[in-house]
């Protein structure tokens, strides 16, 4: 017995000798260890900052440009027109980058006016948009309804309140009032606006009536909106309009949608766009095509989200690097906690259940989303969650929610596989498996040829 | 004006169905400590939020290099002493020069989060007479974006840290200091004491760097008080914990360990073959147990060396191999280990097998250990817990194995079970070996 314990002794002494020689290894980054540290030469980048666009002298004038009126908008910060147009760049700049801070920025132009109870109708619509963005959606009804509500409210302010009020309901799945607001908006007093107005109303009322069921008269409407003669055609028309067809045709399981998601990037290079085309790509078994899609902007926590999925399809599970994204994405959703902030469910569903394979928390998460949006990719991640979690009755409100509306997505019969059957068949266009099945057949295709 | 709006118009269609913005917002990390009559800190700052605020990025690439923040650090340490402004039981605090000499803010440096780098600036407060009510008003990017956030941790002395979120334009926020200790109020510190709670006081400080714990966050989002989820001695003994979880989980190690123990109770001993001038080996009981706790020392140890080595040059990324090749070659030594017993290459020095194999199963176990969550910076302390648990684990598998093979030994039911279990163990670990390199999910490891 003693002899095990001079043996275990020096056992331990063999694990200390181990360690120092791990510890030699390590020596290097003693300053790293306490998480503070100077770089050791000055040329080293240590931050990139959101990109400008065009070259070296453009970039600068672009720079100049945000100085100068930023130093103008601290001297006269009482001016609305300047005020308004700070406003309106940082809102620019949020959605091409998916940078929070830009709506800080809008906040911070028109903090004259902010808190306002009636502010002026320019400003009460920029407060709309920026709550709609932080997915504040009864704070942004509440100013929407108002600035419709009154009378005098200049022409091009109402069709943008109508439009964005619209969006706001379309998100919780409150489709009739949404597609009441565009209708409002098609109407012969807003065509002194020209085409465009026209053009984003009946666009509009095209993906309404997708989301019910009608995707073929709503496909050939798209189409023919964005000047294109087959539904392949890509043409030259908005990213906007681009997104809604790649959208819509991904609902569909058609194979259209990956050119249009390419044709919409390329008219509108934003986090969203980028991170649709994304899941299109891993939907359709691209993983590889997709890093190189989204390299440069790990900066927007949803592109990390995808990053991490495809390289987890690519190299395994066990991959460092995407083991390293999913360890910074749940940083930032810590971080994001701290603050208060819930808005991130759908990506955090994904992230629970893909990356960490917390099956009972990405339900939870997908739940707590639902109950507040109602889009298509909520549907999804929840129907998904549901499965995997092996409670396929906690997706019962979305199958319920799709009978109403009338609603199909090709997703769906994937992600629920068994989950649809014991539902009654909708009346609009039978159950959703089966919808699944039939828009992802041929026959069912041909909408717009 | 209306051109301008419908450009606005046209892209709000697009953005009517999209997500919240998507970065990580602008938030700072404030590391408050009080002691006495004075008020140490920690900020950091993200460096995206410094350049909107002092235009560092003076060469306009729309890169900062560490020049261009080295050089602006006083505007940046300036910043940062305004943007928070403390007051002692209705009294303001004021900044202490001794303690952080103005327009230095310490030396310029930076901390890793999870959105990029950013500026750490210390700053001291003294206060007219020692704390016992604090008041923070937080006023940082006031001006400039009212959606920023400053993540505060707190505490007095070296007592659990508190956490709460201020933003500018909430004004005065008092912080929920505990009571000061009795003996602190009662006795003036001697030099002695100060210099030792200076210490304690530095030592927390950079053992929080300022990435908020997944505990601390959960803890805040469901306002509950904030929890004493901060010693560092409970964190520690989470990731001893973790390492033993993993070792006893990790069903390769413990076979690979379990093919190398099982033969350490027999010597390799050769004899005249019938055939003249052959001879042939084979597996003979020890009859010395201290030559065979010397085998099984001289195995443990090359194991342990070996992926100690190998998990520290993870840890700290000096050598990142790609997770395929490493758990697919932990399932090929496995398998190589357990064949080595049916038809042993390498009987003698053993040891010597299991430290080129060890050095490979050390880079699997960084990976779990990096899933357990290893926070940026503080590498040193759960790299030794989680090793030290991997040694307790590996030593209590080394407890149960060995009295009993060393009982068994001579039976025939260890004969059989030595083989028809190496061999099973080959099996097992073969098909680990083809579902990781080529991933498919053929059975669970």
């Amino acid at each position: 017995m003693a002899r095990v314990a001079a043996l275990l002794r020096r056992l331990s002494l063999a694990t200390l000798v181990g360690w120092s020689a791990a510890a030699a290894a390590s020596s290097t980054s003693g300053a790293l260890a306490e998480g503070v540290a100077a770089p050791a030469r000055d040329d080293e980048i240590v931050a990139q900052l959101p990109a400008h666009l065009g070259d070296a002298a453009q970039r600068r004038a672009a720079r100049a440009a945000e100085r100068a009126q930023r130093v103008q908008l601290q001297a006269h910060p009482d001016e609305l027109g300047l005020a308004l147009q700070a406003a309106r760049d940082a809102l620019a700049r949020g959605r091409r980058q998916g940078d929070p801070r830009e709506l800080g920025t809008v906040e911070a132009a028109l903090a004259p006016w902010w808190n306002l109870a009636s502010p002026p109708p320019e400003v009460r619509l920029m407060r709309a948009t920026v709550h709609q963005s932080q997915h504040e959606f009864q704070a942004a009804l509440t100013d929407l309804d108002a600035l419709l509500a009154s009378p005098g409210i200049d022409l091009p302010v109402r069709a943008q309140a109508e439009l964005t009020r619209s969006g706001v309901q379309q998100v919780l799945g409150h489709l009739s009032e949404a597609e009441a607001g565009c209708r409002r908006l098609a109407r012969p007093e807003f065509l002194a606006l020209g085409d465009g107005v026209r053009h984003n109303a009946l666009a509009c009322l095209a993906e309404l009536a997708s989301l019910q069921g009608r995707e073929a008269p709503a496909a050939a409407t798209l189409a023919r909106l964005a000047g294109a003669a087959s539904p392949d055609a890509t043409g030259d028309a908005p990213g906007w309009l681009q997104l809604m067809r790649a959208e819509l045709a991904q609902r569909r399981g058609d194979a259209s949608a990956g050119p249009l998601f390419a044709a919409a990037l390329q008219a509108q290079p934003d986090v969203y766009t980028l991170c649709a085309y994304a899941d299109w790509l891993l939907d359709a078994g691209r993983p590889a095509d997709v890093l190189p899609l989204l390299q440069g902007h790990e900066a927007a926590d949803p592109v990390l989200l995808r990053i991490a999925l495809a390289e987890r399809a690519l190299h395994g599970a066990r991959d460092a690097r995407a083991r390293r994204d999913a360890r910074t994405l749940g940083e930032r959703f810590d971080a994001a906690l701290l603050r208060g902030d819930r808005s991130h469910g759908r990506e955090q569903s994904r992230y629970e259940l893909d990356l960490r394979g917390d099956r009972r928390a990405a339900l939870a998460l997908a739940e707590a989303n639902w109950r507040v949006q109602h889009e298509p990719a909520d549907a999804v991640v929840l129907v998904r969650a549901a499965h995997a979690a092996g409670r396929d009755a906690a997706a019962g409100d979305v199958w319920r929610y799709l009978r109403e509306t009338g609603g199909r997505d090709v997703r769906l019969g994937i992600a629920g596989a068994v989950a649809a059957p014991d539902l009654p068949a909708s009346s609009a266009g039978g159950a959703p498996r089966d919808a699944a099945r039939q828009a992802a057949s041929p026959a069912a295709n041909g909408s717009a040829s | 004006m209306i051109r301008l709006l419908l450009a606005a118009l046209a892209m709000a269609m697009a953005m009517a169905a999209t997500p919240a913005m998507a970065h990580k917002a602008s938030d700072a990390y404030v590391t408050l400590h009080v002691t006495g009559d004075q008020v140490a800190a920690r900020v950091d700052i993200a460096l995206r939020d410094l350049d909107r605020d002092l235009d560092l990025d003076a060469d306009a690439d729309d890169r900062l290099s560490w020049r261009e923040v080295r050089t602006r650090w006083s505007d940046i340490a300036a910043l940062a002493r305004d943007g928070l402004v403390l007051a002692a039981d209705g009294v303001a605090c004021l900044p202490d020069p001794a303690a952080a000499p103005p327009g230095s803010g310490a030396a310029p440096a930076l901390a890793e989060h999870s959105d990029g780098r950013y500026a750490v600036v210390r700053l001291a407060w003294r206060c007219a007479a020692p704390v016992q009510r604090l008041d923070a008003d937080y006023r940082l990017f006031g001006r400039t974006d009212p959606t920023h956030r400053g993540i505060v941790r707190y505490a007095r002395d070296d007592l659990p840290l508190k956490l709460v979120v201020l933003s500018a334009g909430a004004g005065r926020v008092p912080l929920r200091l505990p009571a000061p200790r009795a003996e602190a109020i009662a006795v003036p510190a001697s030099p002695a004491t100060a210099t030792a709670t200076a210490t304690a006081t530095a030592t927390t400080m950079s053992a929080s760097p300022a990435p908020p714990s997944a505990a601390l966050a959960r803890a805040a989002a469901s306002s509950e008080p904030a929890r004493d989820d901060e010693p560092s001695f409970g964190a520690f003994a989470g990731f001893v914990r973790e390492g033993v979880h993993h070792i006893l989980i990790g069903y390769d190690h413990i076979l690979f360990l379990l093919s190398l123990l099982l033969p350490s109770v027999w010597l390799r001993q050769r004899e005249v073959d019938a055939a003249p001038g052959r001879t042939r080996s084979r597996w003979v009981p020890a009859s010395n147990l201290r030559q065979v706790l010397a085998n099984v020392f001289k195995v443990v140890t090359a194991f342990t060396v070996a992926h100690s080595i190998t998990l520290a040059l993870s840890v700290f990324d000096i050598v990142d191999p790609p997770s395929r090749w490493v758990e697919s070659t932990i399932a090929a030594s496995v398998v190589l280990a357990a064949l080595n017993n049916v038809w042993p290459v390498i009987a003698e020095a053993r040891w010597k097998l299991t430290f080129l194999f060890g050095l490979v199963h050390g880079f699997g176990f960084a990976s779990a250990l990096k899933d357990a969550g290893l926070a940026r910076g503080d590498l040193a302390a759960p790299l030794l817990g989680f090793n030290l648990g991997v040694e307790i684990g590996q030593l209590c598998i080394v407890a149960l194995v060995l009295p009993l093979a060393w009982t068994l030994r001579g039976t025939r039911t260890y004969r059989g079970a030595f083989a028809g279990g190496s061999l099973a163990i080959a099996g097992v670990a073969a098909l680990w070996l083809v579902q990781r390199a080529f991933d498919l999910s053929l059975i669970a490891g």
